[in-house]
């Protein structure tokens, strides 16, 4: 198994995914600055050139961050990533999509990347304020869903990846504060053992 | 069973899955053009004002189509919209995520919701044509990889086509021609009864 990711990106969470199963794999720094996910050798294996790509064991490619997520946490049933109860499996994914599709997607890139979101650059700044309001919004539903709890399900799971993820780059890229469940949470994620190497190998901590 | 949607919006294709399971099940509407979904009595079941929402029997509440659709899959096994193995089921939740988070969102938000994206009304035109051709390059990249034959995967029918259909039933409401491949999709699900049952619904 091979992961292809860039230190820093969303791929993040399925790295310390990987090294809470704790089995060997293969991970590949893909350099996102210098456009490596367009060259032809990259293409091949993702067509849609993005990380997190996973390159499983038979050579087949699996790509999509809550995919992916879910795909290990069914193959290693052992290191307990999803809940056993489906209805909380589906709040699991549930949370990965949230903190995915809308916090990342819809917050973060609007504020990383104004300009593919709005043509004339006197807009940038509002565009990057929407972003904000938008993970703001976002953070306040993870805070109240942590009231009480230290993870998302209860017990930690892959819902937890996708929310450490966009917490680092409110935290450590924008130097910004998270409500106090959240931050509780970043905590305990970063006291991990598999969160603290993931980190050491991305150059991050 | 209670289903929050908004007429032609992407929860269409939730409403797909369930006149494919064909259970009983209360349809509540909600424009999202009136501002439906933010009014108190939604927001108290879904704060995130979002459709499709799902209320299932115990009172919790479901979000996020992709969830919505997996769960439903999974807990009525019965009706065959995803397959039994790890694997079928990993390819499905893979192209549902690429279908509502990336085609849906990056594409056709751009084309419906120019506003959302440039403040500036005259930079709007350029939002949509960019928005248009996103939508097309993604269209086209799902054609040529495409890996099923009648249906979107090799395994079948299954949860990921009533995805693709909320996508095929608006190209023609923003003038995108899907590749050959996709209109021949959009005909067959166009000829499911389900997919007949709910479009009625949806214009009743």
């Amino acid at each position: 198994m091979k992961l292809f990711y860039a230190p820093g990106a969303c791929s993040l969470g399925i790295h310390l995914l990987l090294e809470e199963i704790g089995r060997p794999y293969e991970a590949e720094v893909l350099n996102l600055r210098e456009g490596a996910q367009f060259k032809p050798e990259f293409t091949a294996i993702n067509m849609k050139s993005k990380v997190p790509t996973l390159v499983r064991g038979d050579g087949s490619v699996l790509t999509e961050y809550p995919a992916i997520a879910y795909y290990l946490a069914a193959t290693n049933p052992e290191a307990k990533l999803l809940p056993a109860d489906p209805a909380m499996a589906a709040k699991a994914l549930e949370f990965t999509d949230f903190a995915v599709a809308t916090m990342h997607m819809q917050g973060f890139s609007r504020m990383f990347r104004p300009a593919n979101f709005a043509p004339s650059e006197a807009d940038h700044e509002a565009v990057k304020a929407r972003g904000r309001e938008i993970y703001e919004k976002g953070l306040a539903v993870m805070d109240k869903a942590l009231d009480g709890r230290d993870y998302l399900c209860g017990d930690f799971s892959i819902a937890d990846s996708a929310l450490f993820y966009v917490c680092f780059w409110w935290v450590a890229r924008m130097g910004q504060a998270l409500p106090a469940n959240v931050a509780a949470h970043y905590a305990r994620m970063l006291a991990r053992p598999a969160v603290a190497r993931t980190m050491a190998t991305e150059g991050l901590a | 069973m209670k289903f929050l949607y908004s007429p032609g919006a992407c929860s269409l294709g939730i409403h797909v899955i369930l006149e494919e399971i064909g259970k009983p099940f209360e349809g509540q509407r909600f424009s999202t053009r009136d501002g439906g979904t933010y009014k108190p009595d939604f927001v108290a079941m879904n704060p995130k004002s979002k459709v499709p929402t799902l209320v299932r029997d115990d009172g919790s509440v479901l979000t996020e189509f992709q969830t919505i659709a997996f769960w439903l899959a999974r807990a009525h096994p019965e009706a065959k919209l995803i397959p039994d193995d790890l694997d079928g089921q990993t390819r499905v939740l893979e192209m549902l995520d690429y279908i509502c988070g990336t085609i849906h969102p990056q594409g056709f938000t751009r084309q419906f919701r120019p506003a959302n994206f440039a403040r500036d009304e005259a930079d709007q035109p350029r939002v949509v044509a960019q928005g248009k051709e996103m939508a097309e390059k993604y269209l086209a990249l799902l054609a040529a990889n495409w890996t099923g034959s009648e249906w979107l995967l090799p395994s079948g029918y299954s949860v990921a086509d009533s995805a693709l259909f909320f996508i095929e039933h608006w190209c023609s409401r923003v003038g995108i021609t899907p590749p050959a491949r996709i209109a021949e999709h959009h005909n067959a699900m166009l000829a499911r009864p389900a997919v007949q049952r709910a479009l009625a619904n949806e214009a009743a």
